[in-house]
């Protein structure tokens, strides 16, 4: 047999011996694909060891909750149907076996998903890791937030119980609010003037198809820059003297310091699913009033506050207000500079925390009864 | 002239495969667009009541939510004995309201509406739709107020 590439020297000295298995393997490999320097520059990803060092788990442990999402989202489909949604789930719930503890993990795993991904981009945000030259990793970041906050908009309307029929009509009218598009865009994605089995369909194509594809396609353009550039190094870390650095090595040493990670948090999924599974409240009528204490998921209370703070003539102002969270996020990237004692970069910090700071505030204010 | 023409077929053909493109995307959107709601209203003007009975309204301040046409209503008799009925839906979210003796109210934000559908309070920005409403064969009938009352049996 005639190899068609060379293995290049230094991974000689690197691969497993060729009597071994996995050096065969790799060799056999080598010699049809000549990947060594990918495998190279990733064998070499380091992680920097400072007091910050856990918030770099953010991100693998969202990764984690998406492939729970994956899994248990296609179990569901296994016996979802959007034409009987609401006896369909309550088949799920009542008569498959584990069914309800399947439903209810999914439901956790989105909301602690959710919440990782507010910990990962606030953390991001103040280690100050989207200044250039990482300015399209955030920027598909912040795109991956938006889409996983439309993964559980549109993933609350599917048991077509009474709270997710009117959530959905409220939250539809919110889009409504938008100008030029905001009505045609709330037609489009209900199809029709109100919210019916018709948007069903619309919402688990969506939920189940596009945005699975999506998101998928962007976790990994995200992950191929952060894989390409390296992981941050936060400013009070990169003064450091280089003999003072201390790194991680990312394979493997970083990515199984995660395993017990994932083993902790797939056990507590079980537990809280089993401790407070998701209720399925009588199916939506649309002739009826709507129930008593209403209100959206928690990542969208903030948002819900603020609008009944502003009500009928003044709303666009708690509108206006609240979009600049997503646009100082747009443009943050692009004017903040990689300097450590820029004037710039003290405010935009300053700014974040006045953010949090008023999410978290609303948040539990527009959880409170 | 030559030299052109490899650019002017390049040209030719962006604009083709834009042509291309709008003529599969049309039927796409058109598709995907929302179809005109049918009129709840009949040829005669009319919408059958639905999940409300004439005893549900039978006395005085007596009112209770159902629907017409797919979308959702209220009917109520006032202190009066009129008998009224307004679309459902909350002018501010959408949301279907709640006939509660001496004032029409919904869950979903608090707002608020007098008996005549008029916003009292709260965030709703105007007032409820309301709609004619008629007995007939021993059914409640919806009309569209505005236009000509619809010939009572």
């Amino acid at each position: 047999m005639t190899p068609d590439y060379e293995i290049p020297p230094e991974a000689e000295t690197q691969l497993p011996p060729p009597n071994k298995l996995t050096g065969r393997l790799s060799r056999y490999l080598l010699n049809r694909y000549p990947v060594w320097p990918i495998i190279d520059h990733l064998s070499k990803k380091v992680v920097p060891r400072h007091r910050d060092t856990v918030w770099y788990n953010m991100g693998g442990i969202a990764l984690f909750f998406l492939v729970v999402q994956i899994i248990t989202g296609a179990l569901l489909m296994v016996y979802y149907r959007p034409s009987q949604p609401w006896a369909s789930v309550q088949r799920i719930v009542m008569e498959v076996p584990y069914g309800n503890l399947i439903r209810s993990i999914h439901n956790w795993s989105a909301n602690l998903m959710i919440l990782t991904l507010f910990l990962h981009m606030f953390s991001t945000f103040f280690m100050k890791a989207y200044r250039p030259p990482r300015e399209l990793t955030w920027l598909s970041g912040a795109v991956l937030m938006a889409i996983t906050l439309l993964f559980g908009f549109s993933g609350y309307l599917l048991p077509w119980d009474d709270l997710s029929f009117f959530a959905t009509r409220v939250g539809m009218s919110e889009i409504e609010r938008a100008p030029l598009i905001g009505h045609w865009i709330a037609g489009l994605a209900r199809g029709g003037a109100d919210v019916t089995v018709d948007t069903i369909g619309r919402f688990y194509l969506l939920h189940v198809m596009v945005m699975p594809i999506v998101v998928l396609t962007i976790v990994g353009i995200h992950l191929f820059f952060v894989q390409v550039q390296g992981v941050s190094e936060p400013d009070h870390f990169a003064a450091l003297p280089p003999e003072k650095k201390r790194y991680h090595k990312f394979f493997t040493e970083f990515l199984f310091s995660e395993a017990p990670i994932w083993l902790f948090l797939s056990a507590l999924l079980v537990a809280l699913a089993a401790a407070w599974p998701r209720t399925l409240l009588p199916e939506a009528d649309p002739f009826a009033a709507a129930p008593l204490g209403i209100k959206p998921e928690w990542y969208f209370l903030s948002q819900f506050q603020l609008l009944k703070m502003f009500p009928g003539k003044v709303e666009m102002v708690g509108l206006l207000l609240w979009s600049l969270i997503p646009l100082g996020i747009l443009v943050v990237a692009f004017v903040d500079r990689s300097i450590p004692t820029d004037n710039r970069g003290r405010w935009t910090t300053r700014i974040g925390i006045v953010a949090l700071a008023g999410l978290i505030v609303y948040t539990i204010w527009g959880w409170l009864p | 002239m030559k030299k052109n023409t490899r650019r002017s077929f390049l040209g030719l053909l962006s604009a083709a495969g834009v042509g291309w493109l709008a003529a599969g995307l049309y039927p796409v959107f058109r598709y995907l667009s929302p179809q005109q709601a049918p009129d709840p209203f009949g040829k005669d003007g009319l919408a059958a009541v639905e999940k409300i009975t004439l005893a549900d309204v039978a006395k005085p301040n007596m009112g209770k939510n159902g629907g017409y046409g797919g979308r959702g209503l209220i009917v109520f008799r006032n202190a009066q004995g009129e008998l009224k009925a307004f679309d459902s839906k909350c002018t501010h979210a959408g949301c279907n309201v709640e006939f509660e003796a001496t004032k029409i109210y919904c869950h979903c934000h608090g707002g608020t509406y007098n008996l005549d559908g008029k916003n009292i309070a709260g965030p709703p920005p105007r007032p409820l739709t309301e709609l004619g409403v008629l007995e007939k064969d021993d059914a409640l009938f919806v009309y569209r107020l505005g236009g000509a009352r619809p010939a009572q049996a």
